[in-house]
């Protein structure tokens, strides 16, 4: 890399974060991390007026979920005539929102099972924060499946109610076998150790910037519902140094 | 026939004669840039996201130079020979380049770095009167305090690592614009959960610079590094809340490990405090230069 080259990278990164740096302690929201807001106010982007149709598809597909509140951006992303599946990262992220999707419907039936199986006096006992945990994790996974089946929505691809085929089988048997909270809470357990690996394994293939941040959105949370299972289940609450991605969904 | 006014006219040519030198300057340094970018990236794939930071470049160099897109425009000059070339060079995306990644590398390694110390100091200051928790809690929130400063200092020497892989000089000091908050809180260190609650926005800050990182990375391995040490700061967060909750609701003595029968008399909320939004919140965060290697 020539000197001249990093003098230019180097006024890119300030020139990047310039706003945030007069902000001090705010979250960072300039429009490079929420590209909606630059479609929104940008007809014809230059981005668009370099690539044409082969706008990166995450972000459009991303943005017409994020961006329901923004008729403007995603009309904006639709009058772009570009398809979801003619990018190659388009294909890409919507193959991750699909596996996505069936995870959160399958941590979702998971849940819904637990809680109906406490309700009807099944798993003995339930502590009132594991009960707590059951129904707020239930619903963060609601609304995760919600995002990804906006996401496919958005980009003409039907919504995914079905969950992980592949998984399915796996957690049914084992749910079978629960007989109490913490046979419960280890199921839930194993759910969200997959679910949040898929997501950091997903994550540095994703090309839209929405999907990507979303998607880390997601992995904290999962990551977080992890600590909880552990504590409740007797384990040290941070087990790992670097978490891994061996029991990802793809 | 209108006539002219060629003493007018002369000066109007002088003046344009003078604006396509200053141009031709700037040009001349600019070119052969893009020229080379070009050239690496001649017959690759388009990346639109290498697009939009090529632009950002490219934007600033030519406001730097005094020659934004409005000011050419307004005179002119876009529509000759050069504006062609230019429109066509700035049309070809650049190589991926690594300086940015480097930075937040950096920077990230600046957050452990500064994890690794406010424990440390509150380490030393007795984590604000932790032998005085009754029961297991304090030892629990002792090895708490030591397995997260080993965490953090892997995860510095990964970053540093990954800086050096990258081409990059690795940090190591803490990051300085979160330092000056540790230099104001530590004096108010006065008991045990005014430290529990100042590493959660130290962890949370790691969360969510590194969430926001993930969105302008470019190197695939960062990535992963970045995502996988993300998870791990969150778990962080996530038991600091955990035990703040029951330090400030006056159950200190269920902070067990093994919780055991105890899980029982856990209050309700416990099940929920360590994760208050389905989807991260991101709040304050270290921006990729505030910890660069200067």
């Amino acid at each position: 890399m020539n000197k001249r080259r990093q003098v230019n990278t180097s006024t890119d990164s300030r020139t990047s974060t310039d706003s945030r740096t007069s902000k001090e302690l705010n979250p960072p929201m300039d429009t490079d991390e929420r590209p909606l807001a630059g479609l929104a106010t940008t007809p014809v982007s230059r981005r668009r007026l370099l690539v044409g149709g082969t706008v990166a598809a995450g972000v459009a597909l991303v943005a017409a979920a994020c961006g329901d509140d923004d008729k403007s951006s995603t009309t904006d992303t639709t009058a772009d005539g570009t398809t979801a599946t003619t990018a190659a990262g388009a294909s890409g992220d919507l193959t991750v929102a699909e596996v996505a999707a069936g995870l959160e419907v399958l941590a979702v039936q998971t849940y819904e099972a637990a809680l109906a199986a406490a309700q009807g006096n099944k798993l003995g006992t339930v502590p009132p924060a594991v009960a707590t945990y059951v129904t707020t994790a239930l619903a963060h996974h609601k609304e995760h499946r919600d995002f990804w089946n906006k996401v496919l929505k958005g980009a003409g691809k039907p919504e995914v109610t079905a969950p992980n085929s592949k998984l399915k089988p796996t957690v049914d048997a084992e749910f079978a076998k629960v007989k109490d909270a913490a046979g419960a809470a280890k199921l839930a357990l194993t759910l969200e150790d997959i679910a949040a690996q898929t997501y950091l394994k997903a994550i540095p293939t994703l090309k839209g910037k929405d999907a990507v941040r979303k998607a880390a959105e997601i992995q904290v949370v999962d990551q977080q519902h992890q600590s909880i299972l552990l504590y409740a289940l007797g384990e040290y609450p941070v087990p790992v140094t670097f978490q891994k991605t061996d029991k990802a969904a793809f | 026939m209108t006539n002219i006014d060629d003493r007018a006219f002369k000066q109007l040519i002088a003046e344009s004669q003078d604006l396509h030198v200053d141009a031709m300057r700037g040009i001349n340094e600019t070119i052969p840039v893009l020229e080379e970018i070009r050239e690496e990236r001649r017959g690759q794939e388009i990346d639109t996201d290498e697009i939009d930071r090529f632009n950002r470049n490219r934007r600033a160099m030519l406001q730097k130079m005094g020659y934004g897109a409005g000011g050419l425009a307004g005179r002119g000059l876009l529509a000759g020979s050069f504006g062609t070339i230019l429109t066509g060079l700035m049309a070809t995306p650049a190589r991926a380049d690594k300086t940015l990644d480097v930075q937040i590398l950096q920077t990230a390694s600046s957050l452990e770095k500064l994890a690794i110390e406010t424990y440390n100091t509150a380490a030393s200051q007795n984590l604000g009167g932790v032998a005085k928790v009754p029961g297991t809690a304090g030892q629990v929130i002792v090895k708490f305090v030591t397995e997260t400063v080993k965490q953090h200092d892997e995860h510095k020497k990964g970053f540093q690592a990954q800086t050096t892989a990258l081409g990059g000089k690795p940090q190591d000091t803490p990051n300085p614009k979160f330092a000056a908050e540790v230099t104001k809180a530590v004096p108010g260190f006065k008991q045990l959960v005014d430290v529990v609650d100042f590493a959660a926005v130290l962890e949370k800050v790691a969360t969510d610079t590194y969430l926001v990182n993930l969105t302008q990375l470019e190197d695939m391995k960062s990535k992963e590094l970045m995502a996988s040490v993300m998870g791990v700061e969150a778990q962080h967060l996530a038991s600091l809340r955990a035990v703040s909750a029951l330090l400030k609701g006056g159950a200190p003595e269920l902070i067990k490990i093994p919780i055991g029968a105890d899980l029982a008399k856990l209050p309700a909320a416990a099940g929920s405090v360590a994760f208050p939004n389905a989807f991260e919140q991101v709040g304050p965060v270290a921006e990729p230069e505030t910890g660069a290697v200067k």
